[in-house]
Formats: structure tokens, C-alpha cells, sequence
């Protein structure tokens, strides 16, 4: 343990301490969203399952939301390693968590205060409902919309910007 | 378990400000690091269970894991892109956005090429790398609020997947309420779709709608480019101003 922790020659510190410029993100983000439209022929998406587990979820506690319009009998089909999307939702969350990890940078931020609660109770409800209308979330719409020159990718990227300059008011104004 | 009650006193620590011993700090960079090589083997696993499933499982286990380090080491988030130009007038990840999908841009268009030719004739829209979807009302009422429900929920999509990894409550919050608002947007999208002035059924493919890959090449890098000056303008303005 001795030699791990306390060792000089820090290669830890250069491969999993350090953080990464905003460009490197760039630059790696888009070459792993061409990698994976070559390699499965589907783009990178997040949101299209949510509703589905929000579903699966609901048929636990014994409510019939399979047979509501909006499923329609897909949540009894719904397997999660046939759900390409899915699958990449669950390893972003692990992704983040080692990198945290390995960097030795992991820490539970608790809650603080009802604003912060009441702002992610409104704030997930508005990017569900937003979501499901435009057909994509900033990454389905707009990350791999706009890049595949779809003018719904523009269009949502810039009602995304308005949105979040009126946004930002608001947090202003009720949750800061 | 013995790594988990004896690291409570080191959390107290921290949480106290700058009462970290050394120690304390190498024992905490020892726990967290033995962790992170357990998870990886976790993420090992669901792929190996992913694999039995679907012929690609593992890979795009792989590739969400790939996603969600680079997200994390790079700090990377979709929402202060659109959101600090306005609130801080900082454009830093602004311009490493646009980077991103000058890039992605480029990529899916050789994609596009090398499988559909440069004629247009040839293409299947459903084929095409990435997604073209309808467009209308509902593309840009659903981009309004769902800017400013990552602005106040303090993560977009991919945002608040990170932060769950990261430790935030405040993200595991969101995301159950972006799931429940996600069953809600199915209705309201149903709703939508009943209406032709909210719902714009037709797709459009930039390189179709303006004749060609050469036009849509100009319009698409032109605007990315542009959209980079105005930003690297904006934040040289304000960071003068300040």
C-alpha cells in the first residue's frame, strides 16, 4: 500500500489525475460518437429509454402501464442489452464514477436546502417533456442531429440556447 | 468493509476544511483507487453479461464507460455551454462544443459519402450516420424547455448521468423526475402529433434541401465557424469587461 500511495515518479498523477482540456473532450467525444455509428450503424442517444424505465418501474409497483397508449405493450419486449442506448446511459453513470474514482476525486455531495431539490424536481420534468417532444435530448437531437445535417439538430440546438438563457433567470431569480 | 468505516473519519476531515493529514490523504487515494479497479471490473462483467445478449453488448457497454470518462475527466458539459455565454459570459466549453461537431460533422459526412457516393439519389435517410428526425413546432418548444430545465436542474442529458456517477444527490433527484417527465412528454407528444401546426412530420436533410453535399458542406462548416468567431468574440468581450 506504502509503495502505491506514497510513491515519487507520479505517473498516476499524469494518466489519471490530471484533467483533460474542454477541447481534448471535443476531440475524443466525437471521434467515440463515429466510432460507434460505424461499429453498430446507431448514433449516440440518451433519453429514448427513460420513459420505458419509468414504465418498467411503474409495473413493479404493480401499476398497468403497459397497456397505456404511449407503450403499448413494448415494456413486456423491452430487454436492457438489446437497448443500445440504454446500455451506453449505464456506462456513462460508471464511466464518471471510476474516473472520479481512479483520480482519487470521488466524493457524495449531499443535498443542501430545498431549492436544490425543488430545482431538480422542475428541471428533470422540463428536459423529460422537452425531450420526448423535440425526439431527442442535447445529445440525440442536437450532438448527433445537428452533426448529421439534420435541420432539426439546428433547430433544437438554438431553442436549446434560448431556453437556457431564460434558464438561467430563473435560477437567478428562485434557485440561487 | 473495514475500508468503509475507516474512511468515515477521513470524510469528517475533509468536510471540516483543511484537516487532512497526509496520511489521511494517502490512505483516501488508496481506498478510492482500489474502488475505481473494482468498478472497472464490475464494468468488465456487464459487458461479459451484455455480450451473451446482443453481438455488439460488450463494446457498447465499453463505449458508455468510454463516454462517460471522457465526459468526466474533461469536465465537459453541454448545459454550461449554453448556459455561461449568458451567465458568465465565459466561452470556453461554448467553443469546445463546436469543435466537437465541426468534427463529428466531418466524420458523419465520410460516412455518408463512402456509403451513399456523392450523389444524393443513392441515400436512405434511415442509413445516414446519426439521427434525421422531423422538424416543426414541436422541435423547437421541446428545445425551450429543455434548455431551461437543464439550466435549473444543473445538467443536461449526458450531464446528469455524469454527476449521478459522480456523487451528486441533487442528480439522482433529476434523473427520477427526468424519467417521470419523460412518460408525461410521451402524452404530450401524442397530444402534439394530433396537431399538424405543432408537429412538423417531414425530416430534413440540409444536403437534399439545398442541392447537394457542396452547398450543405458551405452552410454547415460556414455556420459552425462563424458561430466559434461570435463566441471567441463574446468571451474576450466580457472577460475585458470584468
Amino acid at each position: 500500500m506504502s509503495d502505491l500511495t506514497k510513491q515519487k515518479t507520479n505517473y498516476w498523477e499524469f494518466f489519471l489525475k490530471r484533467e483533460w482540456s474542454y477541447t481534448t473532450g471535443a476531440v475524443l467525444l466525437a471521434v467515440l460518437a463515429a466510432v460507434l455509428v460505424v461499429v453498430t450503424g446507431v448514433a449516440w442517444g440518451v433519453t429514448g429509454p427513460f420513459a420505458n424505465w419509468g414504465g418498467l418501474a411503474l409495473e413493479a409497483i404493480g401499476i398497468d402501464a403497459d397497456s397505456w397508449v404511449i407503450f403499448n405493450g413494448s415494456l413486456a419486449k423491452y430487454s436492457l442489452w438489446k437497448d443500445q442506448t440504454g446500455m451506453l446511459d449505464l456506462g456513462i453513470v460508471l464511466g464518471a464514477l471510476v474516473s472520479c474514482l481512479l483520480a482519487a476525486s470521488f466524493k457524495f455531495k449531499k443535498i443542501k436546502g430545498w431549492r436544490q431539490v425543488a430545482a431538480a424536481c422542475s428541471g428533470g420534468i422540463l428536459m423529460g417533456i422537452g425531450a420526448r417532444l423535440s425526439l431527442g435530448c442535447n445529445i440525440g437531437a442536437f450532438f448527433s442531429g445537428l452533426t448529421a445535417f439534420s435541420l432539426h439538430g439546428w433547430v433544437f440546438g438554438i431553442f436549446i440556447f434560448i431556453g437556457a438563457a431564460v434558464g438561467s433567470r430563473l435560477l437567478k431569480k428562485w434557485f440561487m | 468493509m473495514s475500508d468503509i468505516s475507516n474512511a468515515k473519519p477521513i470524510q469528517r476531515a475533509q468536510r471540516g476544511g483543511r484537516g487532512l493529514t497526509p496520511e489521511q490523504r494517502a490512505r483516501r487515494k488508496f481506498v478510492q483507487i482500489t474502488t475505481g479497479i473494482v468498478v472497472l471490473c464490475v464494468v468488465f462483467l456487464i459487458a461479459f453479461a451484455a455480450q451473451t445478449a446482443n453481438p455488439n453488448g460488450a463494446f457498447i457497454v465499453l463505449m458508455g464507460t468510454a463516454f462517460g470518462y471522457v465526459l468526466q475527466r474533461s469536465r465537459f458539459c453541454f448545459t454550461a455551454s449554453l448556459r455561461d455565454p449568458v451567465l458568465t459570459g465565459g466561452t470556453d466549453l461554448t467553443k469546445a462544443v463546436i469543435i466537437a461537431l465541426a468534427l463529428a460533422s466531418v466524420m458523419f459526412m465520410a460516412i455518408d459519402i463512402s456509403r451513399f457516393g456523392m450523389g444524393l439519389e443513392n441515400l436512405d435517410l434511415s442509413k445516414t450516420a446519426g439521427f434525421v428526425r422531423p422538424v416543426g413546432f414541436h422541435t423547437a418548444f421541446g428545445g425551450f424547455i429543455f434548455g431551461i430545465g437543464a439550466v435549473i436542474a444543473g445538467g443536461c442529458a449526458s450531464g446528469t448521468l455524469m454527476r449521478m456517477g459522480e456523487g451528486f444527490a441533487q442528480q439522482w433527484v433529476a434523473f427520477a423526475f427526468f424519467v417521470v417527465g419523460s412518460i408525461l412528454g410521451g402524452f404530450v407528444l401524442r397530444f402534439f402529433q394530433a396537431v399538424p401546426l405543432l408537429y412538423g412530420k417531414t425530416s430534413v436533410f440540409i444536403p437534399s434541401a439545398v442541392g447537394g453535399w457542396i452547398p450543405a458542406i458551405i452552410l454547415q462548416f460556414g455556420a459552425l465557424l462563424a458561430l466559434f468567431v461570435l463566441a471567441d468574440w463574446w468571451g474576450k468581450r466580457k472577460a475585458g469587461l470584468r
